[in-house]
């Protein structure tokens, strides 16, 4: 196979995987977020003693 | 049912994306002079469509804000978690369009970067609106939300800047796909369907993202209200 249509395809990979790494990247860390806010959630509704 | 209805809004926007995914690689042919590597074009070019929208959506909110923040509170708080969430997913997509670009740009010029308007512009819009978020999270005190809003505003200037970047001054980036004069378009009818399917699969990724963020940031709001509901009662007991 022809060395730059190898390295053109890395480059593909590379340009598809960094985006999703981005992107799934921020969802997780969104999900990190929203599972601390329930729980502060949770805290406030209890009635303090 | 509000369930199921995101559970069908996610599994549409997952299998848009599959889909999008298969045309970009499996069906779109080669460009004729750049090959493969042309088909980084499918995710690069989207994400920075959808940046300028997330990032209008945040002036929208931002404007709100400051419209609202003395007669209705409620509202301009609504305002305001529009706006960061906007931001935050603007800067997401953004991120996506200064990393692709450079590694096309690798392989379609050579060089990884230059400093031609397009891309300096870019790179400006991603730090102004970094700096959005840096102000949110370590200003603190009454007056955040309305530095934070000023700043918004001022950073969606950037985003005509950006747009019309290479219509404005010759630069190294290519000519625009569309608007961009009589020889601009995709004209390749597989191409172009792999391009709008990718189009509207990060579109609605985007809004899942944005949606989410809003859900989020508006918790966060009633969590401080009812911290400082508790704190006040606690001092006045």
């Amino acid at each position: 196979m022809d060395p730059r249509a190898i390295l053109d395809h890395e480059f593909v990979v590379a340009a598809y995987t960094i985006t999703w790494v981005i992107q799934l990247g921020y969802l997780a860390w969104m999900g990190l977020k929203w599972r601390a806010q329930k729980r502060d959630a949770e805290r406030l509704r209890k009635p303090s003693r | 049912m509000k369930k199921l209805l995101i559970g069908l809004y996610v599994a549409i926007t997952v299998a848009l994306l599959g889909w999008a995914f298969y045309q970009a690689i499996y069906v779109a042919p080669d460009e004729s002079t750049m090959h493969e590597v042309q088909r980084i074009f499918y995710y690069h070019v989207p994400n920075a469509i959808l940046c300028f929208l997330y990032f209008a959506l945040s002036l929208i909110g931002s404007i709100a804000y400051l419209s609202w923040r003395q007669s209705r509170p409620d509202w301009a708080q609504a305002g305001d978690a529009l706006a960061l969430s906007g931001a935050e997913v603007g800067v997401v997509f953004c991120s996506v369009v200064l990393t692709t670009g450079p590694l096309w740009g690798r392989r379609a010029w050579g060089i990884w970067w230059t400093w031609d308007a397009r891309l300096t512009t870019t790179l400006v819009l991603w730090l102004i609106y970094v700096s959005y978020l840096l102000l949110r999270r370590f200003a603190a005190g009454p007056q955040m939300q309305t530095l934070a809003a000023v700043l918004g505003i001022f950073g969606a200037l950037d985003v005509p800047i950006v747009y019309m970047s290479n219509r404005w001054w010759r630069t190294q980036h290519p000519a625009p796909v569309f608007g961009g004069g009589p020889d601009s378009g995709i004209k390749d009818p597989k191409m172009l369907a792999a391009f709008g399917w990718n189009v509207l699969a990060w579109a609605l990724w985007g809004f899942l993202l944005l949606a989410l963020r809003y859900h989020v940031e508006r918790q966060q709001q009633k969590n401080a209200a009812l911290e400082a509901k508790a704190a006040l009662e606690a001092t006045s007991a």
